[in-house]
């Protein structure tokens, strides 16, 4: 057999790819998250005219957001395939869910545009972000628990696996986190009473992801024997002591920042606050990327064929965030009715 | 069918083909849209005539209503290759998830980032910019037809690697994108996006001069409709043509079902075209038929007898071969009919262009012209559902043509599950299908919006807040308030 020049790349590249599904995952939860945690709020609002300036805030940038996702998707099947298979595989139903949801989203945003009666297609846009979040929860939280798989890496497991007491928890957790993320852009993008009204909400989720952050930290050790054995190792063990004590830092400074009613730090603590939580499930998952046994290693794509998608995807990363950023340069400023 | 008898395969591919139909009626207007919103502009800018600003501002709402419901529709067929075909996923992964990561890199978030300032940045960013956001879209949209057809394509006639124990290892990426059918279903899938919704566009258009309702505005509309349609029909037809004859080439069972021919046609005789039969398949044979004599040669090799025989369906063992030979058949009939009805349109009104010059009180006369074109309007639809349905049941039971069965592509999943998610998508998609018919008819009645804003006028600004009820404005508050 010829030697394979890319030998030496078989270890290094799963890793990068790692990382950039991890940035986009990332990008996804945290730019998605605030037009989620935004349709959310919205099934708390009696009145049509903060309701437009909600769904005003989001008009030019959900379809975007959403994207990420859907990058994310491909990427996995291109990067991982086996990884793709059976993950969707052992989340059919949360899966199922999340995607209704963010059908009902979409489409609620064009008819609620058309409608006379805007009543059904608030309420679709409200539950459909809620069905959203909660799918999304539900796949986070299997994820971190582990999936049952064969020697091959196939699906072994139920259909309803995911429903268990630990991923009910990640599940609530994050749908706290989405409305704590959206209040706080809707902080930074509203004026007058209907900011006072999301620095409440805001200060509101806060606690609750609080609460939630601090139940799943001190449950996962005692539910789950690999993340037990994982955790109590050095070098992981100060990184796992080093997040809680960084996370109540950013709580406490978020909490602060509401409280002095500022405008762009509660978006920042919460971006941090995100970031930390996201880091921090990283390096619990890393190097499986279905939990707890298939490795990024054992879940590949032949190296060729991650070294093709790489050379283009690597070049497009900064392009795509630059014009995200453009877009939300153009559309900078408050919304106003 | 009781539930036990439910089988997971069947309700996936049922899954899988109806959202598939029903996703590509969203797409299929907007891809070419948005192509036609780009020339419109294009010529807003260059001409300085408001009435194309204003068309490009009314078949805008009408596109995002589609986009909507585009994308939403879309995010089914993105997971659901992993969801009910995970082995189909695994298998061929290195190169098919390579194109779909590609198509969501390159061409999803060039379109999606566009769009916002394409339809809420008129008054944001100046028109120029405005118009390279709208080509973005554009671009984006064809790009994105562009891998999907390289991926489907690849299906078809897989090409640039090889099998290894049901694994595809690639071995030319290049090859593997390039493959033989990529070339022609692109361009025949390029033009069916835009021949439908040119045609679109020009029945709705008709449909005003009919009523005599801002003739006017609405010649215009046809009028670049129209120079548009006279080269893209008749070009699509001979596409067409290309595209039957590479699956003459390449998928000798697939034209067999095409044409419903049981028995092979032997070299040195003419082949017969057949307008209508009833395909028994049981019988292996055609109940009743109606042929024109020697057609089908001309038709593929243009000749009157045959050089190279073509296969029928007897010469594969029924479980090697396409069934449903009907619904491929007449699907087949169905959208070539379309095509060829379409290029006829374009081409009669032309002539009436020519002799009218599409102005004045003489338009009236031709009320079976207008009746013509509200006709055509959902044709394209029609044709394009139709030539999926042809591609993608008649390369059956092939998922990767020769090389993995549809059977063994599908994930094992309870049938109850299936069931459950299947007729979730279906009760949502007949409610979107008759919601998106309400609201866009009514964007239709209302008309355009004339007294919209110009951008780059001096009143713009407070016009456009008038208009929306919440919009962006730009931070105008004392800096100390400010971070």
């Amino acid at each position: 057999m010829e030697p394979n020049p890319l030998a030496p790349l078989e270890h290094f590249l799963p890793q990068v790819w790692f990382f950039i599904l991890g940035l986009f995952l990332f990008l996804y939860i945290l730019l998605d998250g605030f037009d989620l945690g935004i349709g959310i709020l919205s099934l708390t609002s009696s009145d049509e005219r903060r309701r437009n300036i909600l769904m005003t805030s989001l008009g030019n940038v959900w379809d975007a957001n959403e994207t990420w996702l859907v990058l994310m998707g491909g990427s996995l099947f291109g990067a991982f395939p086996l990884a793709y298979a059976t993950i969707l595989n052992a989340l059919y139903l949360p899966a199922v869910i999340m995607v209704v949801g963010l059908i009902l989203r979409a489409v609620s945003f064009e008819f609620r545009e058309n409608a006379n009666n805007k009543r059904v297609w608030n309420l679709a846009f409200g539950i459909g972000s809620f069905l959203a979040a909660l799918g999304q929860g539900f796949a986070v939280g299997t994820v971190f628990e582990g999936i049952k798989v064969d020697a091959a890496g196939h699906f072994a497991g139920g259909m309803w696996d995911w429903l268990t007491w630990p991923s009910v928890l990640v599940a609530l957790t994050l749908i706290q986190g989405y409305v704590l993320i959206g209040s706080a852009y809707l902080i930074y993008k509203t004026t007058g009473e209907l900011q006072q009204t999301h620095y409440r909400t805001a200060t509101i989720a806060a606690w609750t992801t609080f609460i939630g952050a601090v139940l799943i930290t001190i449950s996962a050790p005692i539910f789950h024997e690999h993340l037990r054995a994982q955790l109590f190792q050095p070098p992981l063990f100060y990184i796992f002591a080093a997040i809680p004590l960084l996370g109540i830092l950013l709580i406490f400074l978020l909490l602060r920042s509401l409280q002095k009613r500022e405008e762009v730090m509660p978006l920042v603590w919460t971006f941090l606050l995100f970031l930390m939580s996201f880091i921090g499930l990283g390096f619990v998952i890393f190097p499986n990327i279905i939990p707890p046994s298939v490795t990024i290693y054992e879940a590949s794509a032949s190296p060729s064929a991650q070294v093709f998608m790489l050379i283009f995807v690597a070049f497009l990363i900064p392009i795509m965030l630059a014009y995200n950023l453009y877009n939300y340069l153009v559309f900078r400023g408050k919304v106003v009715a | 069918m009781t539930l036990d008898s439910l089988d997971t395969v069947v309700l996936s591919r049922w899954q899988f083909a109806l959202t598939a139909i029903f996703h590509m009626l969203w797409p299929v207007l907007t891809t070419g849209m948005s192509i036609y919103l780009v020339v419109i502009e294009g010529l807003w800018l260059k001409t300085k005539n408001l009435t194309y600003y204003h068309h490009a501002r009314f078949w805008s709402k009408l596109y995002i209503l589609n986009f909507g419901i585009g994308v939403a529709s879309g995010l089914p067929m993105a997971f659901q290759f992993g969801l009910n075909w995970a082995p189909f996923s695994e298998s061929v992964g290195d190169f098919f998830g390579t194109v779909l990561g590609f198509e969501g890199t390159m061409a999803f978030m060039l379109e999606a980032s566009f769009l916002g300032i394409m339809i809420f940045g008129w008054q944001r960013v100046p028109p120029v910019m405005h118009w390279i956001s709208t080509i973005c879209v554009a671009f984006g949209a064809n790009l994105s037809t562009f891998w999907i057809l390289a991926a489907n394509s690849w299906l078809q006639t897989p090409a640039g690697g090889v099998f290894v124990e049901g694994k595809f290892r690639v071995q030319d990426y290049f090859q593997a994108i390039a493959n033989p059918f990529m070339v022609k279903s692109f361009a025949h899938m390029f033009f069916a996006t835009l021949e439908t919704s040119l045609f679109v566009i020009g029945g709705i258009s008709a449909w005003y001069l009919l009523q005599n309702r801002l003739p006017n505005f609405f010649t215009k509309s046809l009028k670049v409709v129209l120079v548009m349609a006279l080269v893209i029909a008749p070009l699509q037809v001979f596409v067409g043509h290309l595209s039957a004859e590479q699956v003459y080439h390449y998928q000798p069972a697939k034209l067999a079902a095409m044409e419903a021919l049981w028995e092979t046609v032997p070299a040195g005789t003419p082949a017969d075209w057949s307008v209508i039969a009833f395909p028994n398949e049981a019988a292996q044979a055609n109940t009743l038929e109606v042929k024109i004599p020697g057609l089908l040669s001309y038709l593929l090799e243009l000749k009157p007898k045959l050089d190279t025989p073509i296969l029928g369906l007897k010469e594969w063992a029924p479980s090697d071969r396409p069934h449903l030979i009907g619904l491929i058949y007449y699907s087949f009939r169905l959208m070539v009919a379309i095509g060829l009805y379409l290029a006829a349109l374009a081409i009669a009104t032309i002539f009436v262009w020519w002799r009218t010059g599409l102005e004045g009180d003489r338009l009236r006369h031709y009320k079976w012209l207008w009746w013509g074109w509200i006709f055509a309007g959902p044709l394209g639809y029609l044709a394009v559902e139709a030539g999926w349905i042809v591609r993608c049941v008649g390369r059956q039971p092939w998922i990767v043509y020769g090389q993995l069965r549809t059977v063994e592509a599908a994930s094992d999943l309870p049938p109850q599950v299936v069931l459950f998610s299947l007729s979730g998508l279906v009760a949502l998609y007949t409610i979107f299908f008759f919601a998106a018919l309400f609201f866009g008819s009514r964007i239709i009645q209302k008309g355009p919006n004339v007294a919209l804003p110009v951008p780059g006028q001096a009143n713009a600004q407070e016009l456009e807040i008038r208009i929306k009820l919440a919009e962006h404005q730009p931070d105008r508050r004392p800096l100390e308030t400010q971070q």
